[in-house]
């Protein structure tokens, strides 16, 4: 009974702590951004601390194994990764710090970051820039790509700067599927006739969320007239469609959809166990790196879909109380460098796909791209580009991921 | 209060010793005031912003309107019965295995420093990484199912039952089970050694059969402590964030998950919310540590043993 | 009776060492799919990611997560020793009280009062410092380390002090001469205690420290989610191990009293 006192000791506290509590700044006026000479005079010595998604130890051997030691001897950048598991933490994490005032001295230098997560950004006011057109590389981009000029529906307008092209591939074993279904409807047919064989990450999963969006796409009949005006009830329409799709197919799934992989690597695990026919991912080449690594057995291979995969970009930005961002504007441009772009997309060591357009650059590293050894279930530029879907707007995406979780997870 | 009911001979006795006040907040004040601080006032300023309050906007806002939206949600029973489910459970499985062990080891491996040292390990594998192999021992493709496989049981990993991100929470409990046991066996321990065997032999002299020793002699020793170690582990598995992240099912989430996801989503309006779930957490692990207390303090009035 | 001391053992022994059997698998399998019981194929490409590519990671997380436990539990004790002898001493108006409040954030859990305090924190530029992360350590670990302490002193005889002080001799000295060698087994148990509390903090640190702070098991929570199952075996193996090293420093300090009251 003793307790009933305590809420005398917190009011004390509370007020104690109201008083010596400094009150956060109004929004501190936007930084000067810097131009590239200055940056790169700045950033010797300094230290970036680069947030991003830490669940692939090919990108982990890339950044710490690659980009570290040449940033340090070319730039003398220290580079550090902060793996984190979700970038959508440290979104969430610099509002937090917005609202509480800390406007400087943030430890975030630089963010892997594309999609919803940069539309908050953006909207939030949590970033640097525009800082990307500063940047001597962008010279060999293609600004002129809708996935690069867009980042799902939200104009880029240089607060990001694009670090890779990701496209959705699905992964089968030939040894067990020798023909795969090549079209949404076809896969529909199949995880209907062979039930418990096909699951996907529960969305806001990033690659579950994909797979959602081209049975939008299906169920929708049309994909150009999200990239355009279209009405409420068009959307409504198009998604209540989708959740019947999938709460038809719940049944058929693995484990009847009680339960779902939470990553597309779990989903991967259960792939490679032979529990599920099909794994899909967003990096083209990451079935190879798979292999590779003694993960996917030898026989795996990956395709596209005959309307196309959904395609985008995925960028870095620079948060607005970031610390030293002269040396992250410098990380930035050298990741667009040819030499980090192939380094990038050698299959041995990550594979994914360069950003930077070949015909921009010199002969002698066009010549090096094009002579890149493809990993083993890696398909040809020329395949991947010929299937190419773009992304919804960034508004759609979280309709469809809120409305999964409440129609089809929760089934309300 | 866990600490009262262990330490409770020694305040319902009273040591008897006094001293100054002043040298008494030499030695209580700085760790009071950090707990006060910290512990407190993380609580309050917890309430604070559950309650709608944030510098930019001031006091003007504050109300109760993230705690009901909470409690209205139709998925807020789901998760407190989930997560009532999983603290009790494996409460009570580890304390009635500890039980036994405690006895077991009493009698036939006292001196054996081996068991005890062994017993110890788990207390110092973090529940994470107990977490990661019970996934490798009891997933689908994992090596019970493996192992099943090659002895022609089962064919494939569909016919092999879900028992990590399942339904009952079979993963979870075992990480908790196999966490928790040696610690309330060594919390029993600690006061059966100082029983001695002198009353077990009394027992035994007046023909006390084994259920009656048990109920008659050990329970009351033990019942302390059991009660202490039960408590800090239902406190403790209610709370917990790793475990049930990590081996839960999608849907519904442990009332832990759901108020770290709240909290770090990217939608303002989550955040608060999430702080209110933290909060209503932390209500209920007191008053069930206040209900137990009830319940011990009539039982002992009306000469129960439990 | 010996047959039953055996069964007890190895029951014991099996049930305790079954979940490093697919760790240390795991962590050295080059190739093992479904429905293998043992890998098809054993490598080191796991461990040569830890000590290799990630090397620097793992070292920094390694002694980030070691320094925060050293220093938790080192302020701990200064904390807690003199509040636990209070308690486990004398009786005072309000001990009831006082008492209560000290142990409550033993049964709180962490969660509810990181996120209070993060916003202030952040406010107080505590968030994402070291400093910050052991005073979000310290509302687990002090409690706990009160706990033990106040136990360590109910069984404890002042008298010897007295005795020493008639003798002529300091403050000091009765404190490093005369009571510090009486409950050093006690504060073994608390110090280990609290160490053991720090090391597996996970989603405090997380909080509080922003990701920056990388410490073990952020790291492994971070690998947890990539599926590479030998490389989160690993992992997992160092994680355990210095706590584990710990437990063996300790096990010949504690004798069979062993670590009671540690989680």
């Amino acid at each position: 009974m003793q307790l009933k006192k305590r809420p005398l000791f917190l009011y004390v506290l509370l007020l104690v702590l109201s008083f010596t509590l400094p009150v956060p700044g109004s929004a501190a006026a936007k930084k000067e951004v810097l131009s590239w000479d200055e940056a790169v005079k700045m950033s010797r010595g300094q230290t970036v601390d680069w947030y991003m998604w830490g669940g692939s130890p090919a990108v982990n051997r890339y950044v710490n194994g690659y980009l570290a030691p040449e940033l340090k001897k070319k730039y003398g950048i220290h580079l550090r990764q902060v793996p984190v598991k979700d970038i959508a933490e440290v979104v969430s994490k610099l509002i937090v710090e917005k609202q509480a005032g800390k406007d400087s001295d943030g430890s975030v230098d630089l963010m892997w970051i594309n999609g919803e997560n940069f539309r908050t950004c953006k909207q939030h006011d949590l970033l640097y820039g525009p800082f990307a057109d500063k940047l001597p590389n962008q010279q060999f981009v293609d600004w002129s790509k809708p996935t690069v000029k867009n980042d799902f529906g939200t104009p880029v307008d240089g607060m990001e700067s694009p670090w890779g092209s990701a496209q959705m591939v699905m992964i089968y074993d030939t040894a067990r599927t020798p023909q795969p279904p090549k079209s949404i409807s076809a896969l529909i047919a199949w995880i209907k006739a062979n039930p418990g064989r096909f699951t996907y990450p529960a969305p806001p999963d990033f690659t579950g969320s994909v797979l959602v969006r081209h049975f939008f796409y299906h169920a929708a009949g049309t994909v150009d007239t999200w990239q355009g005006e279209y009405s409420a009830a068009e959307l409504t329409k198009a998604a209540d469609a989708t959740y019947t799709l999938l709460n038809d197919l719940k049944s058929s799934l693995w484990r009847n959809g009680d339960t779902y992989p939470e990553s597309p690597v779990k989903m991967n695990t259960l792939f490679a166990d032979g529990q599920i026919d099909f794994s899909f991912s967003y990096h083209q080449g990451e079935a190879s790196r798979n292999i590779l690594d003694g993960l996917f057995p030898e026989t795996v291979r990956t395709y596209v879909f005959d309307e196309g995969t959904i395609t985008n970009t995925h960028f870095v930005a620079i948060p607005y109380n970031a610390k030293d961002t002269a040396a992250a504007m410098v990380v930035a441009n050298f990741l667009l460098s040819p030499a980090a772009q192939l380094e990038k997309a050698v299959p041995e060591v990550w594979g994914d796909f360069p950003e930077i357009s070949p015909h921009k650059l010199p002969v002698p590293w066009q010549e090096k791209f094009t002579g890149l050894p493809k990993g083993k279930a890696t398909l040809s530029d020329a395949e991947l580009q010929a299937h190419q879907l773009p992304e919804p707007p960034s508004t759609i995406l979280i309709e469809l991921e809120k409305g999964w979780v409440d129609h089809v997870l929760k089934n309300r | 209060m866990t600490g009262s009911s262990l330490h409770s001979t020694a305040i319902d006795a009273g040591t008897g010793r006094k001293t100054s006040l002043l040298q008494l907040s030499g030695l209580l004040g700085p760790a009071l005031a950090t707990v006060l601080v910290l512990f407190g006032g993380g609580l309050a300023l917890g309430l604070l912003q559950a309650l709608g309050y944030l510098p930019a906007t001031g006091l003007a806002s504050i109300g109760l309107q993230h705690f009901t939206r909470v409690l209205q949600d139709p998925d807020f029973s789901k998760s407190l019965f989930l997560t009532l489910y999983i603290a009790a459970t494996s409460t009570l499985i580890a304390a009635v295995i500890s039980i036994f062990l405690a006895l077991s080891l009493m009698r036939w491996a006292a001196d054996s420093r081996t068991v005890h040292f062994i017993l110890q390990i788990p207390l110092t594998v973090p529940h994470l990484v107990i977490a990661i192999s019970v996934t490798l021992l009891l997933a689908p493709a994992g090596m019970l199912s493996r192992l099943l496989s090659s002895v022609a049981i089962i064919q494939t990993p569909a016919e092999f039952p879900l028992l990590v991100n399942d339904g009952w929470g079979i993963g979870i409990l075992t990480v908790y089970i196999w966490k928790e046991i040696p610690f309330i066996t060594f919390m029993l321990l600690s006061v059966l050694k100082n029983m001695g065997t002198e009353l077990l032999e009394a027992g035994a002299t007046l023909n006390a059969s084994r259920l009656q020793r048990f109920s008659h002699i050990i329970l009351p020793v033990i019942a302390p402590s059991l009660g202490a170690a039960c408590l800090i582990v239902f406190a403790f598995t209610f709370g917990a964030f790793e475990v049930p992240y990590l081996l839960g099912r999608t849907y519904p989430l442990a009332l832990p998950v759901w108020a770290y996801k709240n909290y770090s989503d990217i939608d303002l309006l989550a955040r608060p919310e999430g702080i209110a779930i933290g909060l209503i957490i932390a209500a209920i692990v007191i008053i069930a540590i206040f209900l137990s207390q009830i319940v011990l303090h009539f039982g002992r009035k009306r000469g129960l043993t439990i | 009776m010996r047959v039953q001391k055996w069964i007890l053992f190895f029951s014991v022994l099996l049930s305790v060492l079954l979940p490093f059997l697919p760790l240390v698998l795991w962590s050295t399998s080059e190739r093992w799919f479904y429905p293998g019981l043992l890998p098809q194929s054993f490598g080191l490409r796991a461990w040569t990611y830890v000590f290799g590519t990630a090397g620097d990671q793992i070292v920094t997380g390694l002694s980030s997560s070691f320094s925060l436990a050293l220093v938790t539990t080192i302020v701990s004790l200064i904390l807690g020793i003199p509040a636990g002898r209070a308690l486990g001493l004398y009786d005072f108006p309000g001990k009831k009280m006082v008492s209560l409040l000290l142990i409550l954030p033993i049964i709180v859990p962490p969660l509810s009062v990181s996120m209070g305090l993060h916003f202030w924190f952040i406010q107080l530029r505590l968030a994402e410092t070291f400093v910050g992360v052991v005073l979000i350590h310290l509302t687990v670990c002090l409690p706990y380390t009160i706990f033990v302490i106040w136990g360590v002193f109910t069984d404890y005889n002042p008298d010897f002090e007295e005795q020493a002080q008639s003798l002529g001799a300091s403050p000091a000295k009765i404190i490093v001469q005369v009571m510090l060698p009486m409950i050093l087994p006690g504060i073994t148990v608390a110090a280990l205690f609290s160490f053991l509390l720090s090391w597996s903090q996970y989603l405090s640190t997380l909080i509080i420290g922003g990701g920056k702070l990388l410490t073990l098991p952020i790291l492994l929570f971070s690998l947890m989610d990539s599926g590479d199952r030998p490389v989160a075996a690993a992992v997992s193996l160092v994680f355990i191990l210095p706590a584990f090293l710990a437990l063996m420093g300790s096990a010949y300090n504690l004798g069979r009293s062993g670590l009671q009251g540690v989680r």
